[in-house]
């Protein structure tokens, strides 16, 4: 005899599958993310190259070029890249600040060529010089943050773990990188605790708010010094020593270390990072090619004064 | 001799205590580094102007490292900012790698004073805060400032007539943000860090 089942019906509203998002160190970015194919020694070298390589190249369209590959790189990574808007306010000020010195004290030589707007006297040579710095300054900056917005502390880990540095080194990063964390999050409790008290913050004169982020120092020392504490005699109890061995000498196996394969593709893209920054140094250190005086647009705004 | 005991001795090491380095230091400085990305990247932000801010409290950070946990408070100073000048986009890897010496020395001269003189981490006699200030503070932000400058020199982000101003701002702004978080956390937490293990009575344990 056949029973019947009420089954409930599903309803028609649809509803969108969640984006799984994998926290960095400056935001968030899909887990399914085509970067994380990528191994994360891999992305420590972009770090390298990306955030070093401007220092040898003082030719403002190839930083500006490198800023639009970091740019199409967070894209093709899935980064929100709005997310770098806080970084706005920088690029404006910094600008601000490096015009208004090479304005206010440009370096002046007699080969230089003066020219007068607005009553003032500028130097171009100076003053591209300083347009150049600038794009060299944003190019390392960004190549900076592409990593930190792309990599979490366990990337990192795992990074410098397969550069196989010492496990002090290794435990010493991590720490510090989730500390930075952990300040934050008690920071967090701390405010919540304050406000669910009745402080309302934003009643409060700059002055007394000022003074009041200064004591927060006082309880999130506490609770980082005890924490020293804790961990500490936490490694000791599971029998960590400074040198990573174990008592009888042996080497302490790394489990995180076999959980990613370092492939074709990885091997190929660190030989091309290594290989052209060895290639821009020796090329800038020994002949000087990405100089300021290289640059297409200093030549071309030079011969408007020829 | 008689000077020497009016004053409270935290240096000196009791009868048959031994002190050695040990993981309780890695630990220490792990996190101090942690606070420091925190509090440098807050630095940094507040007042945005770059690789010269107006208020850097992260100053405080390095001295006050210094002070408790000697040459590991010396190491945080430099490795901190490397990670939070990265992170609030003040400084490059390159610039911030430069700064090295001189954010070394600007920690570790606080640490240097207080062992020296024999000065109470708590700030307890008028001493302590004289030393503090003229040397912790002011003289360390002088000489980072000093450094600092030259290095913007170098990669050319200031032009060499502009020097003076851009070490004044730094000094400065470096110097009052840090001796007011630096008297706070030496006042009010060095009573409770004495008692620890991590504590440093001499410069590395």
């Amino acid at each position: 005899m056949e029973q019947t089942v009420a089954v409930a019906t599903p309803t028609s509203v649809a509803v969108p599958p969640q984006r799984k998002m994998r926290r960095t160190l400056l935001g968030t970015v899909p887990v399914q993310s085509p970067l994380y194919q990528l191994h994360p020694v891999t992305r420590l070298f972009t770090l390298l190259f990306l955030g070093v390589i401007s220092l040898f190249i003082l030719i403002p369209e190839i930083n500006i070029a490198l800023i639009i590959l970091i740019l199409i790189y967070l894209r093709w990574a899935k980064v929100d890249i709005s997310g770098l808007k806080i970084y706005l306010p920088l690029t404006v000020t910094v600008a601000i600040f490096m015009f208004s010195v090479s304005i206010a004290f440009p370096t002046i030589k007699p080969e230089y060529h003066p020219f007068v707007f607005l009553g003032i006297t500028f130097y171009y040579e100076s003053l591209f010089f300083t347009f150049a710095s600038y794009w060299r300054l944003m190019a390392m900056l960004f190549g900076t943050i592409q990593y930190f917005s792309t990599n979490r502390e366990r990337d990192t880990l795992v990074g410098i773990r397969t550069l196989k540095a010492p496990f002090v080194v290794t435990y010493f990063f991590s720490l510090a990188l989730r500390s930075a964390g952990m300040f934050l999050e008690d920071m967090r409790t701390i405010r919540e605790a304050e406000r669910a008290r009745g402080l309302d913050e934003s009643s409060m004169a700059l002055r007394d708010r000022a003074k009041l982020y200064a004591m927060y120092m006082i309880p999130l020392f506490t609770l980082a010094i005890r924490r020293t504490d804790e961990i500490s005699n936490a490694l000791f109890a599971r029998g960590y020593t400074i040198s990573g061995r174990l008592e009888d000498g042996v080497k302490r196996s790394d489990y995180i270390l076999t959980l990613y394969k370092i492939r074709t593709v990885d091997k190929v893209l660190i030989t091309l990072m290594v290989t052209s920054f060895v290639l821009v140094g020796i090329l800038q250190i020994v002949y000087g090619t990405f100089s300021m005086e290289h640059s297409p647009l200093f030549k071309l705004l030079l011969s408007l004064f020829n | 001799m008689a000077t020497e005991a009016k004053y409270e001795n935290v240096w000196e090491l009791e009868e048959g205590e031994i002190r050695k380095p040990g993981i309780a230091h890695i630990v220490a400085l792990a996190l101090f580094t942690g606070i420091g990305i925190v509090v440098g990247t807050f630095g940094s932000l507040a007042v945005p102007i770059g690789f010269v801010s107006a208020f850097w409290p992260g100053q405080a950070i390095q001295a006050v490292g210094s002070i408790w946990y000697g040459m590991w408070g010396g190491i945080a100073a430099f490795l901190f900012p490397l990670i939070s000048n990265a992170m609030s986009g003040s400084a490059p890897l390159p610039v911030s790698m430069a700064y090295i010496p001189g954010n070394f020395v600007q920690g570790i001269a606080a640490g240097w004073i207080f062992r020296q003189l024999k000065l109470h981490p708590a700030l307890k006699y008028g001493r302590d805060w004289l030393w503090f200030t003229v040397v912790g503070i002011l003289a360390a932000n002088a000489f980072g400032a000093f450094w600092g400058t030259w290095v913007l020199r170098l990669f050319g982000l200031i032009t060499p007539d502009s020097h003076l101003v851009a070490w004044a701002g730094w000094f400065m702004g470096n110097s009052v943000a840090s001796w007011v978080l630096g008297v706070l956390l030496l006042k009010f937490l060095s009573p409770l860090v004495v008692k620890t293990k991590a504590f440093c009575k001499g410069y590395w344990a």
